[in-house]
């Protein structure tokens, strides 16, 4: 085998796809390049940066596995989970905002005329009164006696 | 005394806007100096872009429309009726209900109206995907032709330097016609021809609205087999005997005649008196920078309805809204605006079903087209499908 340095970029395909790219006759290209090569070379030489190619591999393989069934079904999620804080969050800021602005809090008597009164606080009540029964429905289906095998 | 701001248009620009101002202002809405309103014309929330996939099979109406109000932060109030007349003078509206509503601040973001009927023959014989029931009946058209020819056209608004709706779309969706057709096992025996206007904004003799666009794009249809041709603008169509006539003097046949139509303001805007746009459009005339309405500096302008040489789509409200809110707390709170808005819109273009393209552009600098991907398309579809509603919100 002729290792001659002459023989090896006469013969070597990529010494001619390297002397071909214009980006690689930029000094500052270049420069990068063994800035890079310093930064990685602990890397390489530890087989650390094995792990960030098998981290780039299995999110491309995330991406060639994803289809329009799975982004809909994440998406939703992420929908349910967003709108749901957000609804939350702003029923607690705006109820609580309220409750402040009054200098002294309402007679007991108030708030239960209040209950009385007004449709939506009574939906609200109802609300909390069915979101209990369901924690109850799931704790019994998660938790309740089952028959033996 | 309590500053009243009125948001006018439950579309992407308004809601968000209205969202992002109760934020802004919170100091000022909490302690009920500041009141916000949000009025629109429809108890509904639509995503307006998913129209186009419904041409395609790809959407249901129930997955791209909310409640408008379950978009809403609970300090707005909501108001379900329909601006009659703008009265910017006296800072008033009229509605349909009777009713008037007086303001400190306005936004108008009223969007804007397909008219097929503005050019003969249209309404009749052509189709488009712009609204929900058009692209229903241009989706019952495209999953059922077996052979023939789909002829792609695009009409932008007569008034100089002003975009039609969506600028990509018609891009989009013949990208998305070829796969469809692909899909279906149809598009050997049909012929796609996307054509494009003389006159495109400032360009001339193009097939797509900015120069670099324009130019990538022979390649890209040429490599589906989609015909192209430039200079066609449509003049009228032949509903009998299936034939578009453009300005130029062609004629050319067609089974599926898929044209962007005309545009133009809602009624309201349209007889409000201040637009100075050609052929009765109504485009608002908006300070580029501040997004006032000229004239009156407590209204501002924004989406579909301004007069600005930006694309009219939810990429430019998105950049548009923080401007005005800005804008609009510096005036209540030092006296002038604050903020400048440098025509940025960003978008993620949907290139065939699958692959998208992430795209950005301003008043200086147009878009650079990069090759489509399928992170690209994941993106588009992620977006549709969950991050436009965080967009509505005021989240994102």
């Amino acid at each position: 085998m002729d290792n001659t340095p002459t023989a090896m970029t006469a013969a070597h395909p990529i010494d001619r796809v390297l002397r071909a790219s214009p980006e690689l006759q930029d000094q500052a290209t270049l420069d990068g390049m063994s800035d890079l090569i310093t930064k990685v070379a602990p890397l390489l030489q530890g087989r650390r940066l094995h792990n960030i190619v098998d981290l780039l591999a299995a999110t491309s393989d995330i991406v060639e596995m994803a289809d329009d069934a799975m982004v809909q079904k994440l998406m939703a999620f992420y929908e349910d989970t967003t709108g749901g804080v957000w609804a939350v969050g702003n029923a607690l800021r705006y109820a609580s905002a309220r409750a402040a602005r009054a200098e002294a809090p309402p007679t007991l008597w108030r708030s239960m005329r209040r209950l009385r009164k007004d449709d939506d606080a009574r939906r609200g009540l109802d609300m909390a009164v069915n979101f209990l029964a369901e924690l109850g429905r799931q704790s019994r289906a998660t938790h309740g006696p089952m028959p033996a095998d | 005394m309590v500053k009243n701001v009125i948001v006018v248009g439950g579309g992407i620009g308004g809601t968000m806007t209205a969202n992002s101002l109760v934020a802004k202002l919170y100091p000022e809405v909490s302690r009920d100096k500041v009141r916000i309103t949000l009025i629109s014309n429809s108890p509904w929330h639509y995503y307006k872009p998913a129209f186009m996939y419904v041409a395609f099979g790809a959407f249901y109406k129930n997955e791209l429309r909310r409640p408008q109000a379950s978009l809403l932060r609970p300090e707005i109030n909501f108001v379900l009726d329909e601006v009659e007349g703008f009265e910017f003078s006296a800072s008033r509206l009229r509605m349909s209900s009777g009713k008037t509503y007086d303001y400190d601040y306005l936004v108008v973001s009223t969007g804007c109206i397909p008219s097929p009927e503005r050019i003969a023959g249209l309404q009749e014989a052509g189709d488009h995907f712009y609204q929900h029931d058009p692209a229903m009946q241009l989706y019952r058209k495209l999953a059922t032709i077996e052979k023939g020819r789909i002829f792609i056209g695009v009409t932008f608004p007569k008034t100089p330097n002003v975009p039609h709706q969506c600028g990509i779309a018609p891009m989009e969706t013949t990208l998305m016609l070829d796969e469809f057709l692909r899909q279906r096992g149809v598009r050997n025996q049909i012929e796609i021809v996307y054509t494009y206007p003389t006159v495109s904004q400032l360009l001339r003799n193009c097939l797509f609205l900015q120069k670099d666009t324009s130019e990538v794009l022979p390649a890209i249809f040429e490599s589906k087999d989609i015909k192209y041709q430039r200079g066609f603008t449509l003049a009228r169509v032949d509903p009998e005997k299936q034939v578009a006539i453009s300005e130029e003097g062609q004629e050319e046949p067609f089974d599926i005649l898929m044209q962007t139509p005309p545009i133009r303001a809602v009624d309201a805007v349209l007889n409000s008196g201040v637009s100075q746009a050609s052929n009765n459009e109504g485009w608002l005339p908006t300070n580029r920078q501040s997004l006032q309405l000229e004239g009156f500096d407590n209204v501002f302008v924004m989406g579909d309805t301004v007069d600005l040489p930006i694309s009219k789509a939810g990429g430019s409200c998105h950049s548009q809204s923080p401007v005005i809110c800005n804008n609009m707390a510096g005036l209540m709170r030092i006296g002038k605006t604050v903020a400048e808005y440098d025509g940025k819109v960003q978008a993620v273009a949907q290139m065939g079903m699958e692959a998208g393209m992430p795209l950005w552009y301003d008043y200086d600098v147009d878009v650079k087209p990069t090759p489509p991907t399928k992170i690209g398309g994941l993106m588009r579809k992620g977006f549709n499908r969950g991050v436009y509603w965080s967009v509505a919100r005021g989240l994102v």
